[in-house]
């Protein structure tokens, strides 16, 4: 099922066409240059600066695997990484630009907490009570995520608005609205910060496996089955192969008897759902209440460079999400025992996006240097 | 007149009413509770919607020129946030936290000259080694939400500056980047319907292969266009930084999305330079409402009417996304000889 080379209408089918142009060893390679030339330049960057660079890539390291709460830490934000790069792999996979990751996960998460608080009087305390409330939690999430992000999908199919923009917007919108309700109809009395109520005792991931709070087996195991099913869905079932083929070649899928409109809403539908999903388990799992949204973590953009890394590929998503999730880790140890301000690794992941915009770039080098000569 | 055509039409007036219904609604609302329109509608907010308004036809002046030769410069807000920080840095490299109005004008140039600079690098990636203009266009824009602020804190100690200076006002309590961006929209439209080389940026992105035949060599304007836009999306950051007198980089930074809607505003225009600054100056009017609200002391979140430019840029985009695109827009072209 991998896509010819024509059909190209424009950049939007581009990004896709030279992914599926690639061989897997190819892309694995981008990969690893495009993050090793990124964090080199980090690197020159942190001495320009006049940091040590080498103490700097020490800190990377044990802020990410350097001890059993850095790993913690780390898996807990490659959880987040990998379900929101999936939320991105879907849509880019069908040629849809579903950038809106960000807003579909905040909307998701605040859906979460509202249901939960506003439900939890009903229900009685025990854990039967705290699983049916994160189960409703967990739907509402998705729910919303998935209306959320089929929003831009009508408008793209059926008016013809371009889905990077008006995701865009939506991000700024779901930012403003969520932070609104949640500085004003939703906000604790009792709390200094801006946040909802807790969620109740009753709520909340077991902690198995690691010490850490913020890190569950439950998490854990969400994440490798939503990447499973959706790795089954995309290439195992026939709604898989339309969508990706009228993302890639709409002509075919058209005359096949594809509804390319139907697609584009559906894609999107799916692709927020996850990005809900991935709100829900931030929401229960990490934070136990929903904060200002402006301040949350730009998880849903950084899954973008997540999805791109992993070629779009749900399977490749997991390295990719570790990645990434080390990285984040890495940021919050470096923002406490280092000079460097950590707005240096949210540099390095624009660095790693544009170095696997260029694959051409590696490919001249590669043939420069002599190396990777098995191309093509 | 064919059936898309007509759809397309039935869509645009759609999109108008809408519009007008919000608008009309929104006057009867304030009507009804009994606050006078004039009071809302200022001879300030028409100078500060003006103010808000050139930093986003700046930017749409750059987009719109890129588009039109056949590249889709989705990197205009990034290069937007390098204008505004780089403005701001050099600023307080010239004149510390109280530049003269001499520094601040020098540091607006500087901006756009750094602007221009990192946008040739972006243009030897696109167009040299045909980078995915979506992807790349979306790096910058990545680059700089996290380089700014970390230079920022570098220097300041904080991702946004303290309070430096903002230009002054010359005729009318204009600023005078504001005619200088008149002048710009002007120009732009001349160069692009009325001078040979404007018959060539739109025929690189219409028929480069046409182009090439005639001798003009299409990655040439490609570079060109590819360049100024981003040229003028600095200029855009650096003007909305010589309004507000400090730099913000915390969140989405200061531009706050502009670089977006900057985009929007040329599609909404029909890539005319012209109408894309109409479609600039609804969205600096819809940004400086709130400002409006809060004097005539209507009760409703600045949070929300925050967000009207956003609600306006979707219905905007929902209603007139069919604009007649350059037919080659998107596609590296590689000349036969």
């Amino acid at each position: 099922m991998s896509g010819d080379d024509d059909g190209l209408r424009g950049a939007l089918d581009r990004a896709a066409a030279y992914m599926l142009d690639a061989t897997v060893l190819e892309r694995i390679g981008i990969a690893i240059a495009s993050t090793a030339l990124a964090l080199c330049i980090g690197l020159l960057i942190v001495a320009a600066a006049g940091h040590n660079p080498l103490l700097f890539a020490n800190q990377l390291v044990i802020g990410s695997f350097g001890s059993e709460r850095a790993v913690a830490r780390t898996l807990t934000f490659s959880v987040l990484f990998v379900l929101a790069g999936i939320a991105v792999a879907i849509a880019f996979r069908a040629g849809v630009f579903n950038i809106g990751v960000q807003g579909q996960f905040i909307v998701g998460g605040f859906a979460t907490v509202a249901s939960i608080v506003s439900l939890a009087p009903y229900l009685p305390d025990g854990t039967v009570g705290g699983i049916v409330l994160m189960l409703v939690g967990t739907l509402a999430a998705v729910v919303a995520g998935g209306l959320y992000a089929a929003l831009p999908g009508v408008l793209k199919a059926y008016g013809d608005a371009n889905e990077i923009i008006t995701t865009i917007m939506l991000n700024f919108i779901a930012i403003g609205f969520v932070g609104w309700l949640v500085a004003g109809r939703f906000s604790d009395p009792e709390a200094t910060a801006t946040r909802t109520e807790r969620l109740p005792d009753n709520v909340g991931f077991p902690s198995v496996v690691f010490d850490d709070p913020n890190l569950s087996i439950v998490g854990i195991g969400a994440t490798i089955a939503v990447v499973a099913l959706i790795a089954v869905i995309m290439t195992r079932t026939s709604f898989g192969y339309d969508m990706v083929t009228s993302g890639h070649q709409e002509s075919a899928a058209t005359y096949s008897g594809v509804d390319a409109k139907r697609m584009i809403v559906s894609t999107m539908t799916l692709s927020g759902m996850v990005a809900g999903l991935t709100g829900a388990i931030f929401a229960i799992m990490i934070q136990g209440y929903f904060t200002d949204p402006s301040g949350i973590g730009n998880y849903g953009f950084d899954a973008i460079a997540v999805s791109l890394l992993a070629a779009n590929n749900p399977v490749g998503v997991v390295p990719a999400g570790l990645l990434f999730g080390g990285l984040e880790s890495a940021g919050s140890h470096i923002q406490i025992n280092s000079d460097v301000p950590v707005q240096l690794i949210d540099g390095i992941v624009g660095l790693v996006v544009l170095f696997v915009a260029v694959p051409e770039l590696f490919r001249m080098m590669a043939q420069r240097t002599g190396l990777g000569g098995d191309r093509e | 007149m064919s059936l898309t055509e007509y759809t397309g039409r039935k869509r645009v007036r759609i999109g108008a009413l809408a519009l007008v219904v919000l608008i009309v609604g929104g006057a009867g609302l304030t009507v009804r509770s009994g606050i006078a329109l004039d009071r809302l509608f200022t001879a300030g907010f028409a100078t500060r919607s003006v103010e808000m308004a050139t930093p986003i036809a700046l930017a749409a002046i750059g987009g719109l020129y890129a588009e039109k030769s056949g590249v889709f410069n989705i990197g205009l807000e990034g290069f937007m946030i390098f204008g505004a920080f780089s403005a701001a840095a050099s600023m307080y490299a010239l004149g510390g936290t109280s530049p003269t109005q001499g520094q601040v004008w020098l540091a607006v140039a500087v901006s756009a000259v750094i602007s221009t600079l990192i946008t040739v690098a972006f243009a030897v990636l696109l167009i040299r080694y045909e980078a995915d203009q979506i992807v790349a266009g979306l790096a910058v824009w990545f680059i700089g939400l996290g380089f700014a602020p970390f230079t920022a804190a570098i220097i300041w100690g904080s991702r946004s500056s303290p309070g430096l200076a903002s230009v002054n006002s010359v005729a009318f309590g204009q600023s005078p980047f504001v005619i200088l961006t008149v002048l710009i929209v002007l120009a732009s439209w001349v160069v692009l319907y009325r001078t040979r080389y404007g018959y060539w940026v739109q025929a690189a992105g219409e028929n480069p292969e046409a182009l090439d035949t005639a001798g003009v060599d299409v990655t040439r304007v490609r570079y060109a266009t590819v360049i100024f836009s981003g040229a003028m999306a600095g200029l855009g950051g650096a003007v909305l930084l010589a309004h507000a007198g400090n730099f913000v980089g915390i969140g989405d930074t200061m531009v706050e999305g502009r670089g977006w809607i900057g985009i929007v505003a040329y599609l909404f225009g029909n890539y005319n330079p012209i109408g894309a600054a109409g479609a600039a100056l609804l969205f600096g009017a819809l940004d400086m409402l709130n400002v409006q609200f809060q004097t005539v002391g209507i009760e409703v979140s600045a949070r929300l009417v925050n967000l009207l430019p956003y609600v306006a840029v979707i219905i905007v985009l929902s209603a007139w996304g069919k604009t007649r695109m350059p037919s080659s827009v998107g596609e590296s072209y590689e000349s036969e000889d």
